[in-house]
This record gives structure tokens, C-alpha cells and sequence, in this order.
């Protein structure tokens, strides 16, 4: 059989050994041994077969119940182990190392949930305790048949992927870059800088964004570790942790590095499209930069409105090429960073007056016209001074399902944006501090400024005379447009809590909606990466105190606001920790990839082919032509680090000649005879639900 | 003088942030050395309940991690050890350190506890808010990392005792602190946090009623390894059928000189307040607040969650407490919903969600720049909030402000990559020419 079929079987000390089990059932703190008996089921487990010990800890998981394990293991040449605890993705990786420490191999462990799939859905004592002693049994079934494995190790490419130019993608590319690491940085825009560049000034620093975006741009586009790929996409992903395929799709840009006519050459476009950077409030041209000190500084073809007239190539034949084309890009990468970032909430036609009035726009609209309003000029909306504003929180999140519509896809946004009311009041500080006579209200359910320095902007915004109204959800404030002869093109109405549900209207020349967080929209991201997506549907971390930064797919972590609402600085922080994370795993140059993967017997298996093409994994099993015996045959043959230990190919083979290690189909057999053999003297009777009592 | 131990990073504080900064920077191969004031790792979050919002028991999360940092083959632990000064070497750090004497031979010592059971002295027992008995000496709970007993030598009555039980006679009263120095590239703080003391508000009983316990002896009733395995209330033992939390109990508040968000105490407040009704179904639970600031991820749907099962949130800043002659609180509140007025409620335990301050100054063993809020100074708080105001002295968890353990780990994962880049950067830059003997000249 060819070298790469054989998944690497350590020797154990003699093949002949006795099966030697011991059982351990987890208080885990009381979160089982609330509904579970756990010293009952210990009592029952001691009395089957090859249990050489069964005992109860409070935590399991804790120093001292891996110590308990450890001597055991010493003590009573135990070679098989069996932990009834939290599910297997929290702590099946600690238990085994604890037996490695013993000794033992570490895959002649077993884990079994009695947490998440018992004790935390059940209610009843009894049969939660029954139903432990099942699954338990199960475990210990299983466990007698568990042999040695060896973890598959690889070389790992010292090369990264980090997916998007905004803050988080920069932070993560350059900490990844200075671990000696190569990162390959890729955005879809023509710039980089992402949201964060539309930003004036930003809390809790009080500096322009711009300048604390720069610093960090500046040591990311000169730092030699890092490729940057603009107007680029992620197409294609093949591999796992430490060696992804990848091919990136680069658009191209039309215009050359160094151009030296760029002011001249946007004159003389003749194409006006509402700039999306200032949210349609201003024009640019179909050749732009995004902003003035945008990076790069060349400019880019905005290939949906360029007409293809040529007036740019009459200010320059050099450097211009109005030819729109792909090229891709094939990499190596031993890890991926997703950071693409936010969008914010779009409210609905009509939601606040949003799409009906001029004068309701949302909160990232005003700081982008905020910054085109000419200095010592009062802040004039639809052509009209604006002497009163008001400023409506938790737009587009903290909704409730029956009274928010829900979007698209059917659910409403229940998560709080976390970043909205300090963004709010900081806005609310500078237009109170640049235009005096301007009355600020400001409409809020709970004022959440909770970070460091975001109080200060509560307290300030107090100080400056913003008036507070706070809104119940269920009776959501109102705008609408205001009688003709009044000074103010719209009224707001709000029931006021503050004073004991006052209900007021206030004349408003402009709304600003404090819209939320959504994640940007990566549905074809997600499907390369399978990574998974939480009802919020944001990106899912394992678990946000154990393995806040990665994802459940080996190699792939997140930055930033595409796990979750997040600030700069707490982008920023992700961003450092999911760098620390691929250091980690990329820095020694070797990944190890678990071994539960297919196994070909060859004696049984026909050539059937049937596995091969059942399986969703590319060159994970091909069927050769080989020699046993001077007979030429065709066998399938497994590459173990392409398979994903799916179990696909084991359930069509129709000889029984395929199997994952590790969780082989005699081990299934024995468990299920397990869960259903009798348990002596079993405390309960079977309720079936629905049964006639 | 040469140096004890020589390693990349040296992290000051065994809690969450800085066991998870040891660990992020140990497994990317760097040598660390980890140093813990108390005699054990685990911070104040070992001594928590169960953690929001995944409610997972709070031992589930800490002690692996606590497991973890003990084994790791690039983490050196020192705990029951002070960081007595930090001086610059060169672009790195010598750190002056004192082991304090456990009074055990920790080579010897096998963690049988025989010296516990033998201790003929009881006193409160700090790891339980006072309420438990713990021995002279012991182990200092049963999760403790390293499982090494301690002997307490204010409460010792030096009867000799554990002396004669010790199987491996590992008791050692001689022992004396035993001065360390720590040669490190970086240095990462996660020196941690403290609360609001309880007699600081004079409104609320200065600290005085019995029945009026803070958050943090809340988590210990609730925590099934707590003192009395039930959540009762201190003055008479009774079970509480009405508990009220009082939030902003130290915290957005000036006179006491914490005009900042605590920032945990909400989501606490309510985690408390879900896990009562589930060791208490019958008690009413109603939670006094300014603004529910329930901002982290799953946190809002968290809160939501408790409404729907029926805690009670009333809108109003508590103004006073006071309480009659069986010790059952009453608070006055100005209601802020339906018609304007002030009531009076009485409830049987009152939990002050106080707030977070720093548990230490830097400034004492080294000139590294706090805030006015007492916390370290991050001179580019949004983009490296980890860099303090000295080059290659990084910041994680809640030394830099309040902060929850979710964002805690974060940051500290966030500070692994700042000291780890700064190790780096030294290593290819050439020697620096100070040397030891000059610092210390």
C-alpha cells in the first residue's frame, strides 16, 4: 500500500494487555450534579466490565482532578479512561493530555457529555441519572475498543491570509507580520483603511481617526513581511490548517502605480456618481481616490460607471488602461484571518421617517456631513439651519421580535451594537461644542457608555446641555413631518420616562438614527470557509472565554467587527489576540491535525469506488491500481490530511472495508448495544413521551 | 548580581488575564515567568459561581487554564511571590522579586493535606468572604494551583502539631522570604482588580447591616463549593425570599470617587439573579438600576432572558438603605416608572453591585503611568491598548480599567502579541551595552 494511505499506529507496550477502564463522573460544579446523581452512577459504572475504578470530583477538569486521574493511571495500570462531563469540544482536549502525562496515549480517552446532553435538558433526577449511566455505559463500551493514535503532524506554510483592509485586518497583518510571519492582506475596495476612515474624531482617545489610522497604515504598507492585494477576493480555498490552497481573484485597477496626473486626470473625467464614502452626500468621479491621504494614493477605475470615453487617457496615455480584467492569484497559507468588518444597520423606508424626510439620516451620515460642513458655518441640513436635533438610540438592534419588523431573512437584530450610544454622545459633544445654539435631544432606552472614558462623554454631554428622553421599546418615538407653518420641517413625539411618561413632541430640522452593527454580507466567504454564523449572524468563536478568537475550523480565526459589535479599540485587541493565535500555530513551522480519519482495509475492499465518489473532500480518496500478491487490483486509497473524518465513505461501502479511526463502526456497535442493554437494578421506568399515563 | 531565572516575558498576576497571557505567549515558544502575590493562580475569578453569559461553572473555564499554565514546559510559576521593584536593563527588565515563606518544603511536599486535618486552628476563611472556617494551615482551596499547603503564620499558634503528622516532614518554620531577581525581555501587568468597599457608602449602612453583602459574597453563596452550600442569608441563616441588587453601588457615582461604569456589574447583577431563581424559586428578585448596560455579545438576549423569567428591573437610583431590629433591609427608591414616587421596599437580602477599582498601583515598583481612574495608563488606547507608557511594559484585563473575562482573555491574548513582537524586535536588534551591574551600580 502506498506510504500515505497509513495513518502512523504507535506500538503499546504489549498488544496483549488487559483492558483496564477508569470512570469518572463530573459534579462539574453542580451544573450535573444538580440533576444528576453522580455518586449513584459512579456506584453502577464500578460494576462493569474491565472498571477497575470509578469515582466523582466536583471538577474534573480542575489540577486536582487531573491528579486524581494521573495516580490512578499509575496506580492501577489503568489503560483506558472515560470522563462524564461538559461536551467534548470544551475539555475533551485537557483530558487528554492529562492521561499523556500518565503515559497513556492520549486517543485511549473518551469523552461523554452528560452536561449539554443530559443534565442542563433534563429535569427529572432519575432519569437524567439513568440516562447518564446509559451514555456512560456507551463511553465505557467504546472505550474497550479504542486503540492507540497518533496525531497527524505537517508543515506548516509560514504564511497567513488576513481578510480585509479595515482597522482589525491592519492590526492582524502587521502583529503577524512582526512574529517574522508572511501575511498576505486582502480587500475588496480599491483602498485600505475601512471604516474607521470615515470617522472625524474618535473616543476615547478624542484624535482624528485618520491620524490614528495612519500610524497604523503606514507600518503595515512598509512593513516587508506583508503582500497587500486590493480589489481582491477570496475565490478559492482548498487544504487545511497550516497548508490552505488558496487562489485570489485581483480586479484590476486601471490605473498604475506612481501616476503622476492623478488631480488632472479626475478633472477630466466627466462621470458623477453619488461617493459612497460620504454616503451619496457628495459626487465623485468614475477615477478616484477615496479620500484626499487615502492609501494608495493612486487612483482606482470605478469599472460600474466608467463609460470607457477616454478623456482620462487624453490627460495621460501613460499609466491609464481602461481594460477591466482579473488575474488570479495562487497561495500557500497556513492560516486565515476573517476580518471583514461591519456594515451599519439600513433602516426601512419609513422606519423614523428614514427614505420619507431629508432631514432623518443616520448616525454615520451626520459625522460624514458633519465633516463637509464648512468650518464656523451653522450646520445647515436640506438646505435649512439646524437649530434643533434629535438623536434616536438602539436603531436597528436591541429589537424585539412581534414589535421591530424583522429583516430579510426573518429575524430581528435582539443584540445590542455596543458602540452606538458612546458614538452617539461623542457626536452630540461635537455638535454642541461647533455649533453653540444648536439644541441637541437626545432619545435613549439605557445610556450604555460603559468603557473606559465613554462615562466622561455621558457626564460632558450632560454638562453641554443635551437633553435626555428615554423611550420605552414598546412604545417606540415618532417622527413625523411637521404642520406647514411650523418653524421645523418635522415633529418627534416620545413618551418621556424621565418624567414619568410625559408625552412631548420636539421640532426637529434633522433625526440622526444611531444605527447599529451588522456583519458585512460574506455568504460566499462563509461557504468557502465553512465557518459558522450565530443567530445573530455574526461569525461564531468555539467558545468566548476558552477559544475567543477561533473558529470551529482548524487555522481559521477572527478579528474585529465581523465576530461581533465592537469599538476600535476593541477591534484593535481581537485583532492582537487572533495575531497571537496564528503565531502560535504557525510559528514552529508543524501543525498537528487530529487522526480521526479514514482507514482502507485493504483485504476487504473491492475497488468498488463507491467511497470515492460519495466524498465531498478533493483528493482525500482515489481509487489505484496497485499489486497484492502479483495480481494487479484496485484499491481506494485515503490521504489522511485531506479527510475530514466526515464518515461518509464508511456508510456507502458496501464490504465493510472503510473506517474512521477512532470512531469505528464496531465502536458504534458497542455503544448502542450499550445504551440499550438492561441496567441492573435500574431506578425508573421508561416514560415514553405522549404515553398514556 | 546575577539573575535567578532569565526568561522572554515575565507576567505579574495569576488571574484570568494574566494566566491567559502566559499561556498565548508560551505556546507561541517564548520562556515565561508567571508570578502570583497569593499561593495560589486563579485571580478572582476561581472564586466566582458561574460565568456569564454561557453560564458555564466558572471552574470549568479557570482551572483548566490554571492546569495548563502549571504544566506548560515554558511557564515558570512563582506564586505566594511579590514583585518588589522592576528596573530597566538595557531594552529589557530585571524584576526584583520576594517569595514569601509558605513555611513547606515544596520539594518535599506531597499535598496529602495530613497538616490540614491535624490544625487545631479555625479562623474566617478569605477565599469564602469571611463566612467559611478555614485551618491554619492548609491548602488554600480545593482547586488551588500548586496544590501546596500554606501556613498562615499570623493565625499559627505554633503548637506543632502539623509538624508531627507530616508524613514527609515538609514543614519547615524556619523558612525565611527568599529574594529573586527576573531577567525578562517584556513585561506584562494583570495586576487585576478590587471593589468598592462596602463602608464606603454611609447611605447604603457603611458596611454595618448584616444583610447587605456585596456582589463577590453573593458569587461565594452561590458557588457550589461556597460555605454553606446554600444561598442563606448571613445575619439569621433564613432562606431569602426577597432579594433586591442595587446597581451603580460604587461605581458612576463621584462621592466616591468612581465617576466611571464599572462595566460588569449589570451582566453580574442579572447572572446572579437567574442563577437565584433557580436556588430559589420561590424568592421575588428585583434588581434597582440607573441603566442596564448588557452590551457583549449575547449579553442583551442574556438580560432579555431574565425578564422573561421574571426578575423584576425597577428604574431608579437607590437613595438609602436602612434596616429594622431582625436586620431585614429596606431600601427608598424614587420609582421612575408609572406615577411619580418615592417608596420604601423591604426585602430580606440586599446585594450592592459594587464597583471595580484597581487592586494595585504599579507606580510601586515601577514609574509606569496611571490614570486619574488609579488604572494603567494606555497612551494609544485604540489601536495598541495593550502599550503602556513605557516601550516593552504591556497592560491586560482589568489592571487597564473595568473589564468583564470574555474582553479580559481577549486583551491579554492582544498583550501576548505586543510582548511577543517587542521580544522579537530585541532579538534582532543588536546588544544593548547596559548591563546589569549598571543598573544595579
Amino acid at each position: 500500500m502506498p506510504e500515505k494511505d497509513q495513518i502512523k499506529k504507535p506500538q503499546t507496550d504489549s498488544p496483549e494487555e488487559p483492558v483496564k477502564v477508569g470512570v469518572y463522573t463530573c459534579y462539574c460544579g453542580g451544573n450535573i450534579s444538580d440533576t444528576v446523581q453522580c455518586e449513584a452512577v459512579a456506584q453502577q459504572l464500578k460494576g462493569l466490565s474491565n472498571v477497575m475504578v470509578s469515582r466523582t470530583n466536583m471538577s474534573m477538569c480542575s489540577d486536582a482532578g487531573q491528579a486524581i486521574i494521573e495516580a490512578d493511571i499509575r496506580e492501577h495500570g489503568l489503560n483506558r479512561i472515560v470522563i462524564g462531563a461538559c461536551a467534548p469540544s470544551l475539555h475533551e482536549k485537557t483530558f487528554r493530555k492529562t492521561v499523556e502525562r500518565a503515559g497513556l496515549n492520549p486517543y485511549l480517552y473518551q469523552h461523554v457529555g452528560i452536561r449539554e446532553q443530559d443534565s442542563w435538558v433534563h429535569h427529572n433526577q432519575d432519569h437524567a441519572t439513568e440516562k447518564a449511566v446509559r451514555l456512560m455505559s456507551a463511553g465505557i463500551a467504546k472505550a474497550r475498543l479504542l486503540d492507540p493514535l497518533a496525531p497527524i503532524e505537517l508543515r506548516a506554510e509560514k504564511q497567513a491570509l488576513v481578510i480585509g483592509g479595515g482597522v482589525a485586518g491592519l492590526r492582524a497583518a502587521y502583529d503577524i507580520a512582526r512574529r517574522g510571519l508572511k501575511v498576505a492582506l486582502i480587500e475588496k475596495e480599491p483602498f485600505l483603511g475601512g471604516r474607521m476612515a470615515q470617522l472625524e474624531t474618535v473616543f476615547p482617545t478624542g484624535r482624528p481617526a485618520r491620524e490614528e489610522l495612519d500610524g497604523l497604515l503606514s507600518r503595515v504598507t512598509t512593513h516587508p513581511n506583508i503582500s497587500i492585494y486590493l480589489q481582491t477576493e477570496l475565490v478559492e480555498v482548498k487544504g487545511y490548517v497550516g497548508d490552505f490552497q488558496i487562489m485570489l481573484r485581483q480586479r484590476s485597477r486601471g490605473v498604475a502605480e506612481g501616476f503622476a496626473h492623478t488631480k488632472a486626470a479626475i478633472a477630466a473625467c466627466p462621470v458623477e456618481v453619488p461617493d459612497e464614502f460620504n454616503f451619496g452626500r457628495t459626487t465623485r468621479k468614475a477615477i478616484y481616490q477615496r479620500y484626499d491621504g487615502c492609501y494608495p494614493s493612486t487612483p482606482a477605475i470605478d469599472w460600474e460607471h466608467c463609460t470607457r470615453c477616454g478623456e482620462c487617457l487624453k490627460v495621460s496615455e501613460q499609466g491609464i488602461n481602461l481594460e477591466d480584467n482579473y488575474v488570479d492569484v495562487a497561495l500557500q497559507v497556513g492560516a486565515i484571518v476573517v476580518a471583514t468588518g461591519f456594515r451599519p444597520y439600513e433602516p426601512r423606508h419609513g422606519e423614523f421617517g428614514y427614505g420619507e424626510f431629508a432631514e432623518v439620516v443616520t448616525l454615520p451620515e451626520l459625522i460624514r456631513l458633519m465633516a463637509l460642513q464648512e468650518e464656523g458655518q451653522p450646520l445647515t441640513v436640506n438646505n435649512r439651519p439646524v437649530r434643533n436635533a434629535v438623536l434616536v438610540h438602539c436603531v436597528g438592534s436591541r429589537q424585539i421580535d412581534g414589535i421591530h419588523e424583522p429583516q430579510d431573512d426573518g429575524l430581528v437584530n435582539e443584540y445590542c451594537s455596543r458602540v452606538c450610544c458612546t458614538a452617539t454622545l461623542h457626536v452630540a459633544n461635537e455638535l454642541r461644542t461647533r455649533f453653540p445654539t444648536l439644541n441637541v435631544f437626545d432619545l435613549y432606552e439605557d445610556i450604555r457608555t460603559y468603557g473606559r472614558g465613554h462615562e466622561e462623554e455621558y457626564r460632558h454631554a450632560g454638562e453641554q446641555m443635551v437633553r435626555f428622553l428615554r423611550f420605552d421599546p414598546e412604545e417606540m418615538p415618532e417622527v413625523v413631518a411637521a404642520p406647514e407653518d411650523d418653524t421645523s420641517p418635522l415633529l418627534v413625539r416620545v413618551t418621556d420616562h424621565l418624567t414619568w411618561e410625559e408625552q412631548l413632541e420636539i421640532p426637529a430640522d434633522l433625526v440622526v438614527l444611531a444605527v447599529g452593527m451588522m456583519p458585512n454580507p460574506i455568504s460566499d466567504l462563509i461557504e468557502l470557509l465553512k465557518v459558522a454564523q450565530g443567530t445573530d449572524r455574526f461569525l461564531l468563536e468555539v467558545h468566548p472565554k476558552l477559544r475567543p478568537v477561533e473558529t470551529a475550523v482548524p487555522g481559521v480565526v477572527l478579528a474585529g467587527t465581523a465576530q461581533g459589535p465592537m469599538n476600535i479599540q476593541e477591534s484593535c485587541a481581537a485583532a492582537e489576540a487572533a495575531a497571537a493565535k496564528v503565531a502560535g500555530l504557525l510559528g514552529q513551522g508543524l501543525v498537528e491535525l487530529e487522526p480521526f480519519k479514514a482507514l482502507v482495509n485493504p483485504d476487504r475492499c473491492d475497488g468498488s469506488g463507491e467511497c470515492a465518489q460519495v466524498c465531498a473532500y478533493e483528493d482525500a480518496i482515489t481509487i489505484e491500481t496497485m499489486l497484492v500478491d502479483g495480481h494487479e487490483v484496485r484499491r481506494a486509497v485515503v490521504t489522511p490530511a485531506n479527510c475530514a473524518g466526515c464518515g461518509a465513505c464508511v456508510a456507502v461501502c458496501p464490504n465493510r472495508a472503510i473506517d474512521i479511526q477512532g470512531w469505528t463502526l464496531d465502536q458504534y456497535e458497542a455503544m448502542v448495544d450499550a445504551i440499550a442493554a438492561d441496567i441492573p437494578g435500574r431506578m425508573v421506568e421508561p416514560v415514553l413521551e405522549g404515553a398514556p399515563a | 548580581m546575577t539573575p535567578d531565572m532569565q526568561v522572554d516575558a515575565m507576567v505579574v498576576g495569576g488571574g484570568i488575564a494574566g494566566m491567559q497571557a502566559a499561556l498565548d505567549l508560551a505556546d507561541q515558544g517564548y520562556q515565561v515567568a508567571l508570578v502570583e502575590r497569593e499561593a495560589s493562580i486563579g485571580g478572582t475569578m476561581i472564586s466566582l459561581s458561574k460565568v456569564f453569559p454561557t453560564l458555564d461553572c466558572c471552574s470549568c473555564i479557570t482551572t483548566p487554564k490554571m492546569s495548563a499554565v502549571a504544566h506548560h514546559e515554558n511557564i515558570q510559576l512563582l506564586t505566594y511571590t511579590n514583585v518588589t521593584g522592576i528596573h530597566q536593563n538595557g531594552n529589557g527588565y530585571v524584576a526584583d522579586v520576594t517569595v514569601k515563606p509558605r513555611y513547606i518544603d515544596e520539594a518535599l511536599c506531597t499535598g496529602c493535606r495530613q497538616c490540614e486535618y491535624a490544625c487545631p486552628v479555625d479562623f474566617p476563611n478569605p477565599f469564602d468572604a469571611n463566612l467559611g472556617a478555614v485551618r491554619g494551615i492548609r491548602i488554600p482551596f480545593s482547586t488551588a494551583v500548586p496544590q501546596m499547603p500554606v501556613l498562615d503564620i499570623e493565625n499559627c499558634l505554633v503548637c506543632g502539631k502539623c509538624l508531627n503528622v507530616c508524613p514527609v516532614d515538609a514543614i519547615d518554620l524556619t523558612q525565611v522570604p527568599e529574594q529573586r531577581q527576573i531577567q525578562a525581555e517584556s513585561i506584562v501587568l494583570a495586576t487585576g482588580f478590587s471593589t468598592t468597599p462596602m463602608d464606603a457608602k454611609a447611605e447604603y449602612g457603611g458596611g454595618q447591616y448584616p444583610n447587605v453583602i456585596s456582589g463577590l459574597v453573593m458569587e461565594r453563596l452561590l458557588a457550589p463549593t461556597g460555605p454553606y452550600g446554600h444561598v442563606l442569608r448571613p445575619s439569621d441563616g433564613k432562606e431569602p425570599a426577597s432579594i433586591a441588587y442595587v446597581q451603580c453601588a460604587g461605581s458612576r457615582d463621584e462621592t466616591l470617587g468612581v465617576p466611571y461604569c464599572s462595566r460588569i456589574c449589570c451582566m453580574y447583577a442579572i447572572k446572579q439573579a437567574m442563577l437565584l431563581s433557580g436556588a430559589l424559586p420561590m424568592a421575588d428578585i428585583t434588581i434597582y438600576y440607573m441603566d442596564i448596560r448588557t452590551f457583549g455579545k449575547g449579553y442583551e438576549q442574556f438580560y432579555q432572558n431574565a425578564r422573561a423569567m421574571g426578575v423584576e428591573f425597577v428604574k431608579g437610583k437607590v437613595a438609602s438603605i436602612h434596616e429594622d431590629e431582625d436586620h431585614n433591609p429596606t431600601v427608598r427608591v424614587e420609582n421612575m416608572d408609572g406615577e411619580p414616587q418615592i417608596v420604601e421596599r423591604e426585602h430580606d437580602l440586599v446585594v450592592l453591585s459594587v464597583g471595580m477599582i484597581p487592586r494595585y498601583d504599579p507606580h510601586l515598583i515601577y514609574d509606569v503611568a496611571v490614570a486619574t481612574d488609579g488604572f494603567v495608563t494606555t497612551p494609544s488606547a485604540n489601536i495598541s491598548p495593550c502599550e503602556t507608557t513605557r516601550p516593552g511594559v504591556f497592560v491586560a484585563g482589568s489592571a487597564a480599567g473595568p473589564m468583564d473575562i470574555v474582553d479580559s482573555i481577549v486583551m491579554a491574548g492582544a498583550a501576548a502579541a505586543e510582548a511577543a513582537a517587542y521580544i522579537e524586535a530585541q532579538h534582532t536588534m543588536a546588544p544593548v551595552a547596559v548591563g546589569l551591574e549598571a543598573v544595579h551600580a
